[in-house]
């Protein structure tokens, strides 16, 4: 089928174009509009926004991405040159989105934390292990290194020792509770195709 | 200073028997867990979680448009858990902010796009002080594991301690938020 074809059908075009693993949750009052796969035991709040513009999001496995957390592939700006691939969002295993944040970076890799209300737009990649602090705003072009911890109110930064402890209990305990009070929307896909699972 | 009516539409509000004003346009999650102590105002599109815990507020409370009140998450050695979360009487949460503490006593002030982060204590109330006035500026982040003592006023990132607040804060809060509930009127069509 053409998703590309029936975009006068909203719905038809939405469900055929997301892909949910099995295990994943994701809440029914979630905004989800365009291209989106999501990997297994990611867990997508309500409120929760992610929005594939320009082209198709990738999310991985074990994400929490909170209430009113934005993830954007937003659309590039007009004077801008021609891409001469699609841009495609990526974002890894166990990352934690929470409440408010914006992420526009088209790559994020694992265990990175985006606490409340930080923002990351589209030149930035994240690589592991990041954690970038409450209402910090990261906007210039840069590849963000390992293990680097954003915070303060002039963006400080500083590495951190030891590794970031994966968000597996929150995970779990998520998993557990979420289901006896939210619908959720179904998972449509057997396996990731070309994917580990 | 007399502050101004402010309007709602009638059809987008509920009102309870104990004069709670909610509107539709919420997202209460697990509304069994939530307990609003009556003449508590929430605004729309504000989110209040009570799915991952018991979330409970006292009287006079203004919960401000796109606020999140979301009980606080702790890591044990043993096993996670998320926190009640509690909120004394006359508090006010100003528009987008993220309330993420155990504790908010009573005659608090959050400003707007305010961040409390992970179990904070916003003036612990210890058995006799019931008193505990705190000011939280708006787009202050309050750290975790704070202890917002009170008769203080909160700013910055992180947030420290920048003035202290005259006694009469709680006379002022709870005519505030007394003013503020009595001039929340639906639109008269």
């Amino acid at each position: 089928m053409d998703g590309k074809m029936s975009s006068n059908n909203s719905s038809t075009y939405r469900r055929a174009n997301l892909k949910i693993a099995p295990g994943a949750v994701v809440c029914e009052e979630s905004i989800l509009k365009g291209d989106i796969s999501i990997g297994a035991k990611t867990i997508i709040h309500p409120r929760a926004c992610i929005l594939a513009e320009a082209g198709p999001i990738i999310i991985g496995e074990g994400n929490i991405i909170e209430e009113m957390a934005t993830i954007t592939n937003r659309q590039l700006p007009s004077d801008a040159p021609e891409p001469v691939t699609v841009p495609v969002q990526i974002i890894g295993n166990y990352n934690v989105f929470e409440t408010d944040c914006v992420c526009e970076s088209y790559k994020v890799g694992d265990n990175n934390i985006l606490e409340a209300k930080a923002q990351v737009s589209r030149e930035i990649e994240l690589t592991n292990g990041c954690v970038i602090g409450a209402a910090c705003s990261l906007t210039e072009q840069e590849t963000i290194p390992e293990n680097t911890i954003v915070y303060g109110s002039q963006c400080q930064r500083r590495e951190m020792n030891d590794k970031p402890y994966p968000q597996i209990g929150q995970l779990d305990f998520l998993l557990k509770v979420l289901p006896n009070y939210h619908h959720f929307r179904k998972s449509n896909v057997k396996s990731k195709p070309g994917g580990p699972l | 200073m007399e502050p101004q009516d402010i309007y709602y539409n009638k059809a987008e509000y509920v009102e309870t028997a104990s004069g709670n004003k909610v509107s539709r346009l919420t997202v209460l999650c697990g509304s069994q867990n939530i307990v609003l102590h009556g003449k508590v105002i929430v605004q729309s599109d504000a989110i209040i979680r009570g799915d991952l815990a018991n979330v409970r507020t006292g009287r006079y409370c203004i919960i401000s448009k796109n606020a999140v009140i979301r009980p606080p998450f702790k890591k044990f050695s043993r096993g996670v858990a998320f926190f009640p979360l509690t909120m004394g009487n006359h508090v006010f949460v100003g528009e987008r902010a993220v309330v993420n503490a155990a504790l908010v006593g009573s005659y608090v002030y959050i400003g707007k796009n305010a961040i409390i982060v992970r179990i904070t204590f916003i003036c612990q109330i210890e058995r006799s002080v019931l008193k505990d006035c705190c000011y939280i500026e708006d787009g202050a982040v309050v750290p975790p594991e704070t202890i917002v003592p009170s008769f203080t006023r909160f700013a910055g990132s992180p947030a420290t301690c920048v003035e202290e607040l005259p006694e009469c804060t709680l006379d002022l809060m709870v005519d505030f938020t007394k003013n503020y509930y009595e001039h929340f009127l639906p639109a008269r069509v």
